[in-house]
């Protein structure tokens, strides 16, 4: 029996505003409701990305995220509270509890991993769209290969300050990140989120942006969506839309051109990194079984205090952090030394 | 020949000291190109990889830049 506070999960009733807009309609929602996204990145930009899809009625929402939630991430990322933070919660994780309960209409897939070339093709395969939400380029160009060898659209989004940018790429239609920006900035010349600030107006616009050309695309209406580079500065007041098309046909792309897909096929890209400006590295140690925290934290009695959930397992070490997930992966924390992150990672979680 | 050249982001600081909003002019050789404005600004070029013309993309630093155009340049966006 469903009464009036029931919600009948058949019925597009709680989707009845979008629908009035006609643009997407009935059957523009119908398709919604049938459409699969793959989000990499559920910092700032991913849960406001995850947000409004799921709100919007995408059938399935598959969330990839390495991160755990701290205080300072609350500032700007909505999907995440104060109990999260207490839980040591991952993103991923936290960010599907908060989704289920917007709207059950919704399969949500958590997935607490690094995005990276063995795995990115596994998770992107089934979806007709991907959205960006991560906080570097590596891991866009690497996304990039993958949708324009699977052919899949999907849409990049940046934001650093008051500032951001953001582009739609379908493969065979438009210019890929490539085309456009055909090599990231080395190390060093790129301001990060914490040197530079960011604020959460800026990612909520850009955010937004991404999040209903998303909408366009699974709607049926490839033909309405962005086809600029679109640049803004919130503080500045300064909204641009640069054209970006004609580089299909002038740039001798290496991706998109010649099918080159380096970041794809592991030639480019460490996994051990620095993140993003933090005084923190991951370290990412492949190993076939996931880690028994139980047994870490026996092996670690005599060193440190050991807490540990289902998700991750944190300990601290002459002052650096560690946070250890079951896929071996850890992130250290009190250093942007990837040498010596590596050593603690030996030292402490060992081979 | 002049140009208005408007910087954005990170960029800014690399404006002439009589920059105002974010823009400015500057007097080039006739038949300058994108790089030799670059190079005047005093932009790393690893920094200036987005640079637009006129409101259109210019991926080829060696474009020369004609009287009266507006060069935007900024700094590719990488956080989230």
């Amino acid at each position: 029996m469903s009464g009036p506070n029931e919600h009948n999960q058949e019925s597009l009733d709680r989707y009845s505003r979008q629908m009035m807009f006609p643009e997407i309609g009935e059957e523009g929602q119908r398709r919604i409701r049938r459409g699969r996204v793959t989000l990499c990145g559920c910092g700032a930009l991913g849960t406001v990305i995850a947000n409004v899809l799921t709100r919007a009625g995408v059938g399935f929402l598959r969330i990839i995220d390495r991160d755990f939630i701290e205080w300072h991430n609350l500032q700007r990322q909505v999907l995440f509270d104060e109990d999260d933070v207490r839980e040591c919660l991952p993103k991923a994780e936290a960010a599907a509890r908060k989704l289920r309960r917007i709207n059950s209409d919704v399969e949500i897939e958590p997935i607490v991993a690094d995005v990276d070339h063995t795995n990115i093709l596994e998770f992107v395969q089934d979806a007709d769209v991907i959205l960006d939400g991560t906080d570097n380029f590596e891991t866009r160009y690497l996304i990039n290969d993958a949708a324009v060898k699977l052919g899949k659209p999907w849409v990049y989004g940046g934001c650093i300050g008051s500032h951001g940018q953001t582009m739609t790429i379908i493969p065979g239609e438009t210019p890929c990140l490539r085309c456009v920006i055909e090599s990231a900035p080395p190390p060093g010349m790129a301001p990060t989120c914490e040197t530079a600030g960011i604020l959460g107006s800026a990612v909520n616009v850009i955010a937004s942006l991404q999040a209903v050309e998303a909408l366009k695309i699974l709607s049926g209406r490839k033909d309405a969506i962005n086809r600029n580079l679109i640049y803004i500065d919130i503080w500045e007041d300064v909204f641009k839309a640069f054209k970006i098309e004609a580089l299909r046909e002038k740039v001798d792309c290496p991706t998109c051109k010649k099918g080159e897909f380096p970041w794809l096929e592991g030639k480019f890209g460490s996994h051990t990194t620095t993140l993003c400006g933090r005084n923190a590295v991951q370290v990412v140690h492949r190993r076939n079984e996931r880690l028994s925290f139980e047994e870490l934290a026996e092996k670690l009695k005599g060193v440190s205090d050991v807490r540990y959930n289902r998700f991750m397992l944190r300990f601290t070490v002459d002052g650096y952090e560690f946070t250890v997930f079951p896929d071996g992966r850890a992130i250290i924390k009190g250093t942007n030394d990837i040498a010596k992150a590596r050593t603690l990672y030996a030292q402490y979680v060992g081979n | 020949m002049k140009v208005t050249v408007k910087l954005f982001a990170t960029l800014r600081k690399y404006l002439p000291p009589d920059a105002t909003g974010g823009k400015a002019e500057v007097e080039l050789p006739d038949g300058a190109t994108v790089r030799q404005l670059v190079e005047r600004l005093g932009i790393p070029q690893s920094a200036a990889r987005l640079v637009m013309v006129d409101g259109e993309h210019c991926p080829e630093l060696d474009t020369p830049l004609q009287d009266g155009q507006t060069v935007s340049i900024f700094p590719p966006v990488a956080g989230g």
